[in-house]
């Protein structure tokens, strides 16, 4: 009696898992190494030092979703969950209204409509928020991003509640890798997550992330830090770098890398008024 | 709106302590007493921010059910929310319908609330302002000036126009929109005499100048906890609204923020970090949810000696600021010292990185001053 119980959803949830969440596949080809990316079920890591492109290029995700079809978006809600207290909603309004067709006030409330937002000041909030948030993701059929920026945003401060023991500091952010995954995959959705590059390289050279035949190509600043439970749920980890220009433009890297197949890409990108351009 | 801030009032700062059991100031007490989603007693080591049931939290929860609970593990909010509520209510033997009301509640308490985009918009475009910062040039720079709702960093070397500069700009705002400033001085480099030099060459009227000086409030602070608790001072002000003789706040300077924090940082344990970054939360979180500009100064390091100048205080901090200035001496000749600087852009949202303007960090005024008395309060 109570496992039927448990397993019977609400009409609403019935609804959102036939219906289908759209899809995401035409959302920004450039940063994948391979077609038809992401799908749902997809985390994505966004990794890079301070002042390389990685909430511009958000903003610019963020646009191609919110954006109606008539005007070449998706037309899909996000979800974004701000830990960083980092996101210029001026700045996206500044991006909407260079990429739409007419620049009404109308429109632009419209496509924020589809956008959601929260804060976070803590790991612990985060955890509760998520559970708060399952939800919404049950009756926003539509809603299929999720962004985190940034999940490494607690890291000192888990560090140092956590005392000595590894497995303290990390307990809260396991428990919302663990739930996101859940999310994730229950409600079909796609999640990119931001990290900072808190730490330097090591220079033990054993510890090196790209096979051999692509590492001189590829010079990457990344020393993952954070716990298992993330590192093994990301499925493409791109790596934002500052590219060094000859000119006076500012350019900027992604180095793209599926993680299952181990196809790696690289490209760059500048950022102008109207937000990413490759 | 969806931001809400549990603010802890400065009393309940003195109960919780900062001061652990054996009498040394404690930055994991200090930690725990922050403004965080949820704030308690930690059970003994372990996180912290981690809230304990107990009777009287939320409506529902009476104490034969805590007791319950307890007895099968659940001792936390979080151990409560994450567990599944049937087979609590069948191991506990408690009412379904009662754990899952009592669920909402805390979740609804202790959790952050999604804000519609178009909605938080309407907020922004009434609520954010920009602020002159007294130097056009530096204003165009910045993109009309001081965004409210951001925290603007100011680096330099020792000499290169900071404390100036922020003097500059609590002499603009307070006399030109007539909106307090709060100046948290953590040098010992602000001096009323200069200030007070600033504003009379940009007002005539004796009147006006005095009652610009009297809305600037000047609070030194010499290390972490007092520059926190001026903070917490603030903040509480803020959330009650009380109208004193603080008026509309809409504005923090902070000069400098590297001289409180670099005596925390270095050595094995993350603890100066972590309180760095509580900090930087709190500096963030004040900016965002009242609406003020928050302009810190900061020291800049080279990592080689022909590489470029970043930012003090590491990666971690280089994170926290949304608009970097960065400040330098022109190349000056020995004889004379000059008032010139050059600020050139490192970090911003709104305008690409690299444009450069020059400053005049002096009167601007040719005066009978010998440059002794110029370079005074540099």
């Amino acid at each position: 009696m109570a496992d039927a119980f448990r397993r019977a959803e609400s009409g609403t949830q019935l609804l959102a898992r036939l219906e289908g969440r759209s899809s995401l596949k035409n959302l920004e080809p450039y940063l994948f190494a391979e077609e038809a990316s992401p799908v749902h079920g997809d985390v994505i890591e966004f990794h890079g030092p301070e002042g390389t492109g990685k909430t511009e290029m958000l903003y610019h995700l963020i646009a191609r979703c919110i954006i109606p079809k008539s005007d070449g978006g998706l037309e899909v809600e996000v979800m974004f969950i701000d830990t960083d207290y980092h996101f210029d909603m001026l700045r996206l309004v500044t991006i909407l209204e260079n990429r739409l067709a007419q620049r009404m006030e109308e429109m632009i409330k419209q496509c924020l409509g589809r956008l959601f937002l929260v804060n976070c000041s803590t790991s612990t909030q985060l955890l509760l928020t998520l559970y708060s948030l399952e939800n919404m993701f049950c009756t926003h059929p539509s809603l299929c991003l999720l962004i985190l920026d940034s999940i490494s945003a607690f890291y000192w401060i888990d560090r140092s509640n956590g005392g000595e023991s590894l497995n303290l500091q990390e307990m809260n952010l396991k428990k919302c890798a663990n739930f996101l995954e859940k999310l994730v995959r229950e409600h079909h959705l796609a999640l990119f997550a931001t990290t900072q590059t808190l730490m330097q390289k090591s220079a033990n050279s054993a510890e090196s992330f790209f096979p051999l035949k692509l590492q001189h190509e590829t010079d990457t600043d990344y020393r993952p830090y954070l716990c298992k439970s993330w590192q093994q749920m990301v499925t493409h980890r791109i790596f934002f770098s500052e590219q060094c220009n000859s000119g006076n433009s500012k350019g900027f890297t992604v180095i793209s890398c599926h993680l299952k197949r181990n196809h790696v890409v690289k490209r760059s990108f500048s950022v102008a008024e109207c937000g990413v351009q490759f | 709106m969806g931001i809400r801030s549990l603010a802890v009032s400065r009393s309940r700062l003195q109960d919780l302590g900062l001061f652990g059991p054996k009498g040394r100031l404690n930055p994991h007490c200090l930690l725990s007493s922050w403004p965080c989603g949820a704030v308690s007693w930690g059970g003994g080591g372990g996180a912290e921010d981690m809230v304990v049931l107990r009777a009287g939290l939320c409506p529902g929860l009476t104490e034969e059910m805590i007791q319950l609970l307890r007895a099968n593990g659940i001792r936390t909010v979080v151990d409560f929310v994450s567990s599944d509520l049937e087979e609590v209510a069948q191991k506990c033997s408690l009412s379904y319908k009662a754990l899952v009301a009592v669920r909402r509640v805390l979740l609804a308490q202790f959790s952050a609330f999604p804000t519609n985009g178009a909605d938080l918009y309407e907020e922004l475009k009434s609520s954010t302002a920009i602020l002159p910062t007294g130097s056009p040039s530096l204003d165009q720079l910045l993109d009309s000036g001081l965004y409210t709702g951001e925290v603007t960093e100011l680096m330099g070397a020792p000499g290169s126009g900071k404390t100036q500069v922020c003097l500059g700009i609590a002499a603009s705002v307070s006399l030109g929109l007539k909106q307090h400033v709060l100046f948290l001085d953590s040098t010992g480099g602000f001096t009323a005499s200069r200030l007070y030099q600033i504003l009379r060459a940009r007002a005539e009227d004796g009147e006006e100048q005095l009652e610009a000086l009297q809305r600037i409030q000047v609070v030194r602070v010499f290390n972490i906890y007092e520059m926190l608790s001026a903070l917490q001072e603030l903040r509480d002000r803020l959330s009650q609204q009380v109208v004193s003789s603080m008026g509309p706040l809409k504005i923090v300077v902070i000069d400098s923020v590297s001289a409180v924090i670099y005596p925390l940082l270095g050595g094995k344990h993350s603890e100066g970090l972590a309180i760095m970054m509580q900090l930087a939360r709190e500096l963030k979180t004040l900016a965002k949810e009242f609406s003020l500009a928050v302009v810190v100064t900061n020291q800049v390091t080279r990592e080689s000696s022909t590489g470029p100048l970043k930012p003090a205080l590491g990666r971690s901090w280089s994170f926290v600021p949304s608009t970097r200035v960065l400040l330098e001496s022109k190349e000056a000749t020995w004889e004379k010292a000059t008032t010139q600087r050059v600020a050139s852009l490192a970090k911003s949202s709104r305008q690409p990185t690299g444009i450069q303007v020059e400053l005049d960090i002096g009167n601007g005024d040719v005066q009978e001053l010998s440059p002794a008395t110029l370079t005074q309060g540099l």
